[in-house]
């Protein structure tokens, strides 16, 4: 692709915009649209080129100019050749490590909210200064989970959704 | 993958349905969908011969189908609740015939009268203009002397009582509670530690209703019916359920259905609201009871997105609707937050 992803994704919310609702009818159909419309507008926020395409191409491409390289070991031709981009790439976590990882915290989280009830109900020897604390932690965590969460959607296009039209 | 819209094959058998509930044949005509609703499929459905001669009727058809958002589906609520209701204040259409039965249209149904008018939109564009004054203090009367009457149907002689299930003022809260709190295990995703604390506040705060009332369960502006300034109908009665009416107060004044203004449902003032609601309804509301009831409300819509995410994700349909909604749950969460931190 040789468009900026969120550029792709204005073009084709302008598309869908100008060119197809402004040709469609049907009210449940319009919705669709809208639909279609507030799920790429999370996507402009949101998401970016896959990173296992990109790791792809960047594959090849290494193992082309590494065979250059190799080939003009010894030559001395090789000290006329272009500068080439030193080898390795970033290491590239894939997202459903990262997914699982969330989740994974959030399950522990769950866990420690009803541990320190537990704690609570049974009257343990925990400081409650401590356990105020920990809660706090917890909380805190959750509350900006959901904060940045907020930050990255888009106004939700409901009432477009609904009418299938927009002032 | 089942398609949004299978419309065509539905008008046979619906014939072949009320030709044998009514002993005679009928014509069943094109049959229309309604683009309204997330759950339930609304059709209009004109039929010709029911009373044996050659008038038409149009009817409306709820279908329930199995890749719905709350799948699976039973008429039996709706329809119990729609006959307690008749010959009450609160409009509500005639229920008519319906089954569970998935050999008769393919998913549980439920025939009623249709009745005229046109629905409020509840979620408006920031530049949306507010209802005309008198349209909308007349809507908003006639809004909250609905619901009051609701709540003071005596329904301990009604159809409606086969929905009990043991239920007490005093317990009518925490059944509430763990009720969302299996469906939410049901339909999330992932873990969301932030429903979690909320359940854990809702359940050790339960409070003891003034008493056990039919509970609509999404009433909000786009589930009524007017006409030139008249509600002709309450609709959708899908989540209807026995439990304090205060349920339905806090529902009613969610952010989510205030369409920008500061008024409950864009139709009625706070105060007003709960003023008039009071004296119609014959208790006093508690405004502690209102909020404990809006962070329950907040997880209910939360757990309705989760619903709406699992449904689009599981490929169950297509409607583009669903992702947007489960896009809102982190929305739904926060604000519950919000308003536990001010009722404690």
């Amino acid at each position: 692709m040789n468009n900026s992803f969120a550029r792709l994704i204005d073009g084709m919310n302008a598309t869908l915009r100008s060119e197809v609702l402004s040709r469609l009818d049907d009210e449940f159909a319009r919705g669709q649209v809208f639909g279609v419309i507030n799920l790429l507008n999370t996507f402009k926020v949101r998401a970016d080129w896959s990173t296992g395409f990109l790791l792809e191409q960047l594959a090849v491409q290494r193992t082309a100019l590494d065979g250059v390289a190799a080939l003009m070991q010894g030559w001395p031709e090789a000290a006329t050749l272009p500068a080439l981009p030193p080898p390795g790439v970033p290491a590239s976590v894939p997202i459903a490590e990262l997914l699982a990882q969330r989740d994974s915290a959030n399950r522990a989280i769950g866990e420690l909210l009803g541990w320190l009830d537990a704690q609570r109900a049974q009257g343990s020897q925990l400081p409650a200064q401590v356990a105020a604390d920990i809660e706090q932690l917890l909380r805190t965590a959750m509350r900006s989970e959901l904060a940045i969460e907020l930050k990255n959607s888009p106004r939700p296009l409901f009432a477009e959704m609904s009418s299938g039209s927009e002032d | 993958m089942t398609t949004l819209i299978d419309d065509a094959t539905l008008a046979p058998k619906i014939a072949d349905y009320l030709a044998t509930q009514l002993g005679h044949a009928v014509t069943v005509g094109a049959v229309r969908r309604f683009p309204v609703g997330f759950s339930w499929l609304t059709y209009a459905v004109p039929v010709t011969g029911i009373d044996g001669g050659k008038t038409t009727q149009e009817l409306i058809l709820r279908l329930g189908p199995d890749y719905g958002l709350f799948a699976p589906y039973s008429a039996g609520p709706q329809v119990l609740s729609m006959q307690s209701l008749e010959g009450s204040a609160v409009p509500v259409p005639r229920a008519y015939w319906s089954s569970d039965d998935l050999s008769i249209l393919g998913a549980p149904f439920m025939f009623c009268e249709k009745v005229s008018g046109d629905a409020v939109v509840p979620w408006v564009s920031a530049n949306e203009p507010g209802l005309e004054e008198g349209y909308r203090k007349r809507l908003a009367e006639q809004f909250i002397d609905a619901l009051a009457a609701l709540h003071c149907v005596p329904w301990q002689s009604k159809p409606v009582a086969a929905m009990a299930h043991g239920i007490t003022a005093d317990n009518a809260a925490l059944l509430n509670v763990q009720h969302w709190e299996s469906q939410i295990a049901r339909w999330a995703m992932r873990p969301y530690p932030q429903a979690e604390w909320g359940l854990r506040w809702l359940k050790a705060h339960c409070p003891v209703a003034p008493r056990v009332a039919i509970v609509h369960g999404d009433y909000r502006t786009g589930n009524f019916l007017e006409q030139g300034g008249r509600i002709t109908a309450i609709l959708d009665w899908e989540l209807v359920h026995l439990g304090d009416p205060h349920e339905d107060l806090g529902w009613a004044s969610l952010p989510m259905y205030m369409g920008g203004s500061k008024l409950i449902c864009r139709l009625a003032e706070p105060e007003w609201f709960y003023a008039r609601y009071a004296e119609k309804a014959g208790f006093e509301v508690s405004m502690r009871l209102v909020r404990y009831y809006q962070a329950l409300s907040l997880l209910k819509l939360a757990a309705t997105h989760m619903a709406a995410a699992r449904c689009f994700e599981e490929g169950r349909f297509n409607d583009m609707r669903m992702p947007a909604m489960g896009s809102q749950i982190a929305t739904c969460l926060r604000q519950m937050e919000k308003t536990i931190e001010a009722a404690a």
